[in-house]
């Protein structure tokens, strides 16, 4: 399968779990990717440790460090597994991985070269000492507790948007 | 010895289950959907395949369960975690309670844990004072109905909207509504401030991976990942056959669990949490205690019935049985309903207080059919039968009865006497007036198979 390919399988995969999914090439696609989602909200958390989070452009009347209270959180997620449209978050690097949870709407940049075809090529490879927490993400937080009925963001993101980049 | 004082009184809430409609439209509903989800999430996937793996993989654990555990806690503790071993359920809550304890900690966030039903872990903080909330929105709603869960994956799938919505509005104070969105919205609302406030937290764990002392969380909620990342304590209880041998395993697992239990590929989330935050680090909690909780397995691992332990608690053989499907999970008057629950609460809390429940089954088998680790329920359930009526469980009557068969099919005479008296005097005796049972039951066939050929 070729890296494209790859990049296909993920985002038709992710789609079906509900996540809005978004491809781009650039930094300014990325921030047009953004712009809808910037002029919607309130408070933006986002860390900018990575390049690609480095690039991300917050009106800074917008920005806030307390993820608490933010309205969305914008980052840059370790990888993802294009079999099932998962998001791999990781702790690794200092990250805290719950920024991504608390928020009503996560924002997540996949890097095209983080993307694995299956989860035993991930799994596989982390070998016996893993980062304090991995968590995969597959869509937005859901509960169907009362009769069965679904219903979307309980505790978690009711919204989940994925940016391959 | 038929019932006795202490054993479980499985026929009375059968029937008490059966004569409440709304309940059982539930059921119906629950069951139905998730058998059906299950199905359309197996269909066209090397389903056999992935059983026969999952199966070898659990079964090879079992088979050298205590150096597992052993593995598995070593490398927890290398990780930076506590770990604890308790024999029973009074020993496994007073650890718990202990931690507590010397922290000072008031308020515990709970994530959904059958072991902590097992155990009565909440029951017991309670009475020290303890204020224990549970964050799953199902376990919500039960906590504050003071009820116990129906069914191990949608613990209060027996109410429904309105049910849900009265409770709400009596116990929370809110405007009632019976739109589910709405309810869930407000349940959100007061957990997220329980779970920026809490200091302490309880979940339980799907898989314990022995090679890196990992615990494995899976949730569609979010209310996991709250209480494995916010508070500064996270207490981790379960039990001792939930261990996989590797990271490399959890695949695997990760592919037949959420499919067997909901029909979802994957659930929302799935955490692999692997010790305390180390430096540099901005997630996990800052203590990390781990309750591995025996309670009777090593003993049933050692025995006849260890292949129950392979059970991965999907729920899918609760969905199958035909049993379960018309009383719901409160009938069985135990922690763990339906075909699996049968089996573990036998060998869990003993002949003598169970034996009841293996009345609830069919033996049809089709708990045996989905189960996605290939437990051998039908075979475990005919065992534990056999076992019921070696040590003398059954009804007096029920054995005179087949004490009586046997004899008469010893003998050709006699059985075929037997059969003629049947014809021609069963249609006369269903006619006399107040006989029950007798009234339902079936008028024997004309010509008999015996004879037809």
């Amino acid at each position: 399968m070729t890296r494209e390919e790859l990049v296909n399988l993920f985002i038709e995969n992710a789609s079906k779990v509900s996540a809005e999914t978004v491809r781009v090439t650039t930094d300014a696609e990325l921030n047009g990717a953004l712009t809808a989602i910037l002029a919607d909200t309130k408070s933006v958390f986002c860390q900018q440790d990575t390049a690609k989070e480095k690039s991300v452009v917050i009106p800074p009347d917008k920005r806030i460090d307390d993820y608490t209270g933010a309205s969305v959180c914008i980052e840059e997620v370790a990888g993802a597994i294009a079999e099932t449209g998962s998001l791999v978050c990781s702790s690794q690097g200092g990250k805290p991985i719950q920024a991504g949870l608390l928020p009503g709407h996560h924002v997540a940049i996949v890097s095209a070269e983080n993307i694995y075809e299956k989860l035993d090529e991930y799994f596989g490879a982390l070998g016996d000492s893993p980062p304090t927490n991995i968590t995969l993400e597959t869509g937005p937080s859901r509960t169907a507790d009362i009769e069965l009925t679904l219903t979307i963001g309980v505790h978690g993101p009711g919204r989940l948007t994925v940016i391959v980049y | 010895m038929t019932s006795t004082a202490t054993s479980i009184p499985f026929r009375a809430n059968a029937a008490e289950a059966l004569s409440n409609s709304p309940l059982r439209a539930a059921m119906r509903n629950a069951t139905e959907t998730f058998a059906k989800k299950r199905t359309e999430a197996t269909a066209s996937l090397p389903i056999e395949e992935w059983r026969t793996q999952a199966s070898d993989t659990r079964l090879r654990v079992l088979e050298n369960l205590g150096e597992y555990v052993d593995r598995f806690s070593a490398n927890a503790v290398r990780a930076g975690a506590k770990v604890y071993r308790a024999d029973n359920a009074e020993s496994a809550v007073s650890i718990v309670g202990s931690i507590l304890k010397d922290r000072a900690v008031q308020k515990v966030v709970k994530s959904k844990s059958m072991v902590t039903e097992e155990i009565h872990l909440n029951k017991y903080l309670e009475t020290l004072g303890f204020k224990i909330v549970e964050t799953d929105l199902g376990e919500y709603i039960i906590q504050i109905a003071g009820e116990g869960p129906s069914h191990i994956i949608v613990p209060a799938i027996h109410k429904d909207r309105k049910q849900v919505g009265r409770l709400f509005s009596e116990k929370l104070g809110c405007e009632y509504t019976e739109d589910p969105a709405a309810l869930t919205k407000i349940a959100k609302k007061i957990l997220r401030d329980e779970f920026l406030s809490a200091k302490a937290a309880i979940s339980g764990a799907n898989f314990a991976v022995a090679d890196s002392g990992s615990l494995v969380i899976f949730t569609n909620e979010g209310n996991g990942r709250m209480c494995t990342t916010l508070p500064p304590l996270h207490i981790a209880v379960l039990s001792i056959e939930k261990m996989i041998p590797s990271l490399a395993d959890l695949p695997k697992f990760m592919r037949l669990l959420p499919r067997s239990a909901t029909g979802q590929m994957l659930t929302t989330y799935m955490s692999v949490i692997t010790g305390t935050r180390k430096a540099g680090e901005s997630t996990g909690a800052e203590e990390l205690h781990i309750v591995l909780v025996d309670n009777g397995r090593t003993k049933i691992v050692a025995g006849e019935y260890r292949e129950m332990l392979k059970c991965i608690r999907c729920g899918a053989c609760l969905n199958a049985c035909p049993v379960y499907r018309l009383v719901g999970g409160h009938a069985y008057g135990a922690t763990y309903p339906g075909p699996m629950g049968i089996v573990l609460t036998t060998l869990l809390e003993g002949m003598e207080k169970a034996h009841p429940l293996l009345d609830a089954t069919t033996l049809c088998g089709a708990c045996g059919d989905v189960c996605p680790v290939k437990v051998p329920l039908p075979e475990l359930l005919h065992k534990l039968r056999e076992e019921r009526v070696e040590r003398g469980f059954t009804p007096y009557l029920e054995r005179q009865g087949m004490v009586g068969f046997g004899f008469a099919a010893e003998s050709p005479q006699l059985f075929s006497l037997g059969q003629t008296v049947a014809r021609v005097f069963w249609p006369l005796a269903k006619k006399i007036p107040g006989l029950g049972a007798l009234e339902r039951m079936p008028i024997p066939a004309q010509i008999t198979f015996g004879r037809s050929i």
